[in-house]
């Protein structure tokens, strides 16, 4: 299951698609050792390399890792001293393949100070913990309620030369450390996203005194579990209905799109949908195995993107119509989209947030079907993965009074606004700003960038005018397979 | 004591120089007389080793010009026309410099130049630059840059063209006390006064060759007329660029 | 010996700085022309870039609300007046209908594109909606059960081999062009005024009346033209220093900064050329018989360094051009400032052959003294 995990369920808290139609860039390219190298995306030449760090920090002598790193340079470097630090989520994301996304999004603050990148241990070129992967007529095909995750997990774990132990925050956190005194940088500005906010309040936490400001988009609080977001996804799933019935042109064309959504799943989950396609990529015949968990999964991963979230409407109500070519797309886009590495994701998630679901935390992310799948999912390979749990102080609030910028979007499947709010009890210099259209991932699809440069600049909160997000960026909803303008009236 | 022997030199297609020999002696005051075109400047500048002469040799003091040109100029002091003055150099500077390179170390030439400039009764300008000056404080500049090292040989080229008179009596009161000092003191000139107020030698040039040499009266004598200037038209056959 | 030269030496540098003409055109052109460069460059990329926030004046646009809002999230805004109305974007009156036939709407850029304060902009809108509508054509596939991936059969990346500092690289190049060729006017000058004007003012035959040899005359002069010529360049790298810095080079996505690093560099680099510029300017200067004569056979022969080190600057030029004089020192302290290793052979050649023909050419200057022809002009 882990596999169907990491497609659906895992891909919990990534830089979203948002901008990235045709797709996100993966896999950077660098020659390992050399000091200038180039990432995908990004025809800038950057600086790369890595330190050597030991897999468990406990035994200094024992077993040794490369974290690697790179530094996109500042257009004129007027701070040299500082960097700006950006975490990728997953977790399991590799920060340097997402290099153009991170430039994309910090390209204001990059005019004067540089970006550093770092794989995080178990991601991308830091001794990644991959499990093999599915290729999409697989991914089509399988009917996931007949898998045997814990066979996956065991096989996965087999696999992987590595302590597994090793990989969670924490241990990476001190690696991050390493880095920057490496690469002789006095400061930080830190930049996390979804997962990667974890990450940035722990080094609040443990270093605040090399920390100017920080920036937390999508923010999971220290004592939420990222298990329990079934809440948050079935929430903006319900805003999706909801946008639409507001809408007049999307609530003429899909006016029962409501009850249409209730039956697909009815349906579904009683007759999983099996029928022949042609295969999104290759175009020949593929078989096509739809369950409710597949659908629901598909759906989830679109709300993502503001873009693609606007194909929600259409897509459900097709699949009403027996016509799940829609479906069948957004499940093409979970194939190569994010390449999360699952045995770092499950050194997180179930050192992390497993073992801290409360009953009553359970209770809850059992109300919505996809918190059903995630916990089922974790509760089977948790146990094989045989991560030790973190101590109860890791939920404890942050206090600090570094800046901090806290940005969320209203329309966010994973990390909603009020995760934010959570986040900053105990933080006297912080400012929440919400973007009313954005999903995840806020900076990559508003004027957040602006914002943060203007942190960066100004190491004041206070400073920085949140009135751009308001821009109405809202995207229109798709009418049919092709437009998403309505017809004007006929006269 | 400046001795020219022989020298022939050609310029172009002229002979400027035409088997030239005359010597100047120490202690006294030579003249070299001869109308404009006579050969008078270029030979003071093959005296000076500035031109090579086609054949013969000039020795101040002994020393072959054309051997040894640098030990040479060391005994001499050129009084040039025109001045050749650094116009944003002062005086004090100008002479002090030209001292230097004659040799004299740098307290040497200080003290040399203190004492030219209030001999010749030029502190009053000593210290500004030279842009602007009368012909006549130019003309001592010039001098004094030609006797601050002391040179035993002093070559003066047509030294009091454009002066007026009371330029010309610092000048001629000034060669007059060189040669008690026992200098040897040569110069050119085309004007037959101040010639024959001045010098003890004359040597008469025509055509690039001596044409006569001997004290003003000797000449005088020589030719049977009154006056120098008589004697010097009768010398060289014409009085075609000589001024009274 | 030694004595005579510096007496020489310092007699040159007093009177050349007390020569306002000779001073003067080593300070305008030091001073001036980072100025003047920079002046022109800030007034340049302000024309050439784009304002954050675009007005453009949209016709339709009730037709098409999504794609406004998309642009609008770009920073280009439907919006009236002067400034909007320079661009225009017509949305067809049939363009919802065509997009609900899955068909192709048509759109107009109405823009002078000729107008260079426009061209930046207009880009950034057909680049806004170039990317507007292969997310609609991404979302049309999947719509129908096809992966977008399909219509990207290639996936073409560049990897740009510029470095911060490389992308600078023509301005850079035309920098320091001017800062190597302040060492040719700096010193012009006084290298005429030290030949030509000292022929002319007729203190050159005094001078050689006395006892100093033509070699320590040449040496002196060389030396005190090439320190003017180094004055030059000192001046102009510290002006350098100054005046690029408050030039928003970002703006084009690259910096220049002379760093007092690179300002050595180019110091220990440029004296070879500045004792070729005195002693070439010397020899030409000497057979001029006027200073006026000098300055027009100068204003000719400087436009062989000219033409060296533009086309070093412009890389248009051939290979060989890095082993010759000036053009080689040129491409090195390109290379050097970006941010690439010395060309230490190239480097060493092109100085070796800048240091051989200054000894030739003062070689020939001392044997031009010794002929009657020169001094006197005869």
């Amino acid at each position: 299951m882990t596999q169907r995990y990491s497609r659906w369920i895992g891909l919990l808290f990534g830089l979203g698609l948002c901008h990235a139609l045709p797709l996100p860039a993966h896999a950077a390219e660098q020659s390992s050792k050399s000091s200038s190298c180039y990432a995908e995306g990004l025809s800038d030449q950057l600086k790369c390399g890595s330190v050597e760090v030991a897999e468990n920090p406990k035994k200094p002598n024992g077993r040794k890792i490369h974290i690697h790193y790179v530094v996109i340079p500042a257009i004129k470097n007027l701070a040299p001293e500082e960097a700006i630090l950006g975490i990728a989520g997953g977790p399991g994301q590799s920060a340097i393949e997402s290099a153009a996304s991170f430039e994309r999004m910090l390209s204001k603050a990059r005019q004067h100070r540089d970006i550093l990148l770092i794989d995080q241990r178990g991601t991308g070129q830091s001794n990644k913990l991959a499990c093999a992967g599915e290729d999409l007529t697989d991914i089509i095909k399988l009917n996931d309620d007949a898998y045997d995750s814990a066979k996956e997990t065991r096989e996965c774990k087999a696999k992987l030369d590595a302590d597994v132990t090793q990989y969670g925050s924490e241990q990476a956190l001190g690696d991050f450390e390493v880095v920057r005194k490496h690469l002789g940088y006095q400061k930080l500005h830190l930049y996390g996203v979804s997962y990667g906010t974890r990450m940035a309040q722990l080094y609040m936490r443990d270093y605040p005194q090399v920390l100017k400001t920080v920036t937390l988009d999508g923010v999971v609080p220290m004592s939420q579990s990222v298990l329990a977001i079934g809440g948050a996804i079935a929430r903006a799933q319900e805003l999706v209905l909801e946008d639409c019935e507001k809408d007049p042109s999307c609530q003429q064309t899909y006016p029962k799109l409501r009850t249409e959504f209730e039956n697909v799943q009815q349906s579904l989950s009683e007759y999983p949908v099996m029928e022949k396609v042609h295969h999104p990529v290759s175009g020949k015949t593929a078989l096509l195995t739809l369950t409710r968990n597949k659908f629901l999964g598909s759906l989830r991963l679109a709300l993502y993107s503001p873009a693609v979230r606007s194909l929600l409407p259409f897509a459900i109500h097709q699949a009403y119509r027996k016509n799940y070519q829609p479906i069948l797309g957004l499940l093409a886009m979970q194939d190569g989209s994010m390449d999360l590495a699952m045995g770092m994701h499950a050194a997180v998630v179930c050192g992390e947030d497993w073992p801290r679901l409360t009953p009553a935390l359970r209770e809850e992310a059992a109300q919505s079907v996809m918190g059903q799948m995630m916990l089922k999912a974790m509760d089977e390979s948790c146990p094989i993965w045989g991560i030790p749990a973190v101590s109860k102080a890791f939920g404890a609030p942050i206090s600090s009074d570094i800046p901090t910028l806290l940005l969320s979007g209203e329309k966010d499947p994973a990390t909603p606004p009020k995760w934010a709010e959570m986040a900053m009890q105990k933080m006297t210099n912080a400012r929440h700003l919400v973007s009313p259209y954005a999903t995840h991932n806020v900076v990559a699809q508003s004027c957040g960038g602006d914002l943060i440069a203007k942190l960066v600049e100004t190491d004041d909160v206070k400073a920085i005018d949140g009135e751009c997000l308001k821009k109405d960026v809202r995207r229109s909803f798709y009418l049919n397979a092709s437009t998403v303008e309505p017809l004007p009236e006929e006269k | 004591m400046i001795n020219v022997s022989n020298i022939s030199k050609k310029i172009g297609k002229v002979q400027a120089l035409d088997d030239l020999s005359f010597s100047a002696e120490d202690g006294m005051i030579t003249g070299l007389l001869g109308p404009n075109g006579a050969g008078k400047t270029t030979c003071l500048r093959t005296i000076f080793g500035l031109l090579k002469p086609d054949s013969g040799n000039a020795e101040i003091d002994g020393i072959d010009v054309a051997k040894h040109p640098v030990a040479a100029k060391a005994k001499l002091g050129l009084f040039p026309d025109p001045f050749g003055l650094y116009e944003r150099l002062t005086p004090r500077e100008y002479i002090q410099y030209f001292a230097k390179l004659s040799g004299m170390n740098s307290s040497d030439a200080k003290q040399a130049t203190a004492a030219v400039l209030s001999k010749l009764r030029m502190d009053d300008i000593a210290d500004r630059r030279c842009k602007g000056f009368s012909q006549g404080q130019r003309m001592k500049t010039a001098l004094a840059q030609a006797i601050v090292h002391q040179p035993t040989n002093i070559i003066l080229d047509e030294p009091t063209r454009g002066l007026d008179v009371m330029s010309t009596r610092v000048l001629r009161d000034l060669l007059l006390d060189l040669k008690h000092q026992g200098h040897c003191v040569l110069f050119s000139s085309h004007v037959m006064q101040e010639v024959a107020a001045l010098c003890d030698r004359v040597i008469v040039m025509a055509n690039g060759k001596v044409a006569a040499i001997g004290s003003p009266q000797e000449l005088c004598q020589r030719t049977g007329q009154d006056s120098l200037e008589e004697a010097f038209i009768q010398l060289i056959g014409t009085d075609e660029g000589i001024a009274a | 010996m030694i004595s005579k030269t510096l007496t020489l030496l310092r007699k040159e540098l007093i009177d050349a700085s007390r020569d306002k003409r000779s001073v003067l055109a080593g300070l305008y052109y030091a001073i001036g022309t980072p100025l003047i460069m920079c002046g022109l460059f800030m007034v340049l990329i302000n024309q050439l870039s784009s304002p954050d926030d675009l007005p453009i004046k949209i016709t339709n646009a009730d037709t098409a609300p999504d794609l406004v809002r998309y642009l609008g999230q770009k920073g280009i805004n439907n919006d009236t007046g002067e400034q909007a109305e320079k661009i225009q974007l017509i949305i067809s009156d049939d363009y919802a209908k065509q997009m609900a036939q899955g068909k192709s709407a048509e759109v107009i850029i109405v823009a002078d594109n000729s107008e260079e304060q426009l061209q930046k902009s207009i880009r950034r809108l057909q680049l806004a909606l170039q990317n507007y509508s292969m997310e609609m054509g991404s979302l049309r596939l999947l719509a129908r059960g096809i992966d977008p991936r399909v219509l990207r059969p290639l996936q073409v990346e560049l990897h740009d081999q510029a470095t911060q500092d490389s992308k600078g690289g023509m301005i850079m190049g035309i920098a320091i062009f001017t800062m190597l060729y302040s060492v040719f006017i700096s010193g012009m000058n006084l290298a005429i005024d030290t030949s030509a004007g000292e022929r002319e003012r007729n203190s050159l035959g005094l001078l050689l009346s006395h006892p100093v040899t033509t070699g320590q005359l040449v040496l002196s002069k060389l030396l005190a033209v090439t320190a003017f010529a180094m004055l030059g360049l000192v001046l102009i790298l510290a002006i350098s220093h100054f005046a690029y810095p408050m030039v928003p080079w970002p703006e084009l996505g690259f910096s220049i900064t002379i760093t007092p690093s690179f300002m050595a560099t180019v110091l220990v680099i440029g004296l070879p050329v500045a004792m070729l510029a005195a002693s070439l300017q010397l020899f030409v200067s000497f057979m001029a018989k006027t200073f006026k004569e000098a300055q027009s056979y100068l204003t000719m022969v400087m436009f062989i360094p000219l033409a060296l080190a533009m086309s070093a600057s412009y890389n248009i030029a051939p290979d060989v051009l890095k082993w010759l004089p000036v053009s080689g020192q040129q491409g090195a302290l390109m290379e050097v400032i970006k941010g690439k290793a010395l060309p230490l052979q190239e480097l060493l050649i092109s100085s070796g052959a800048t240091l051989a023909i200054t000894l030739l050419l003062a070689l020939a200057l001392t044997r031009m003294l010794r002929s009657e022809k020169v001094v006197f002009g005869l």
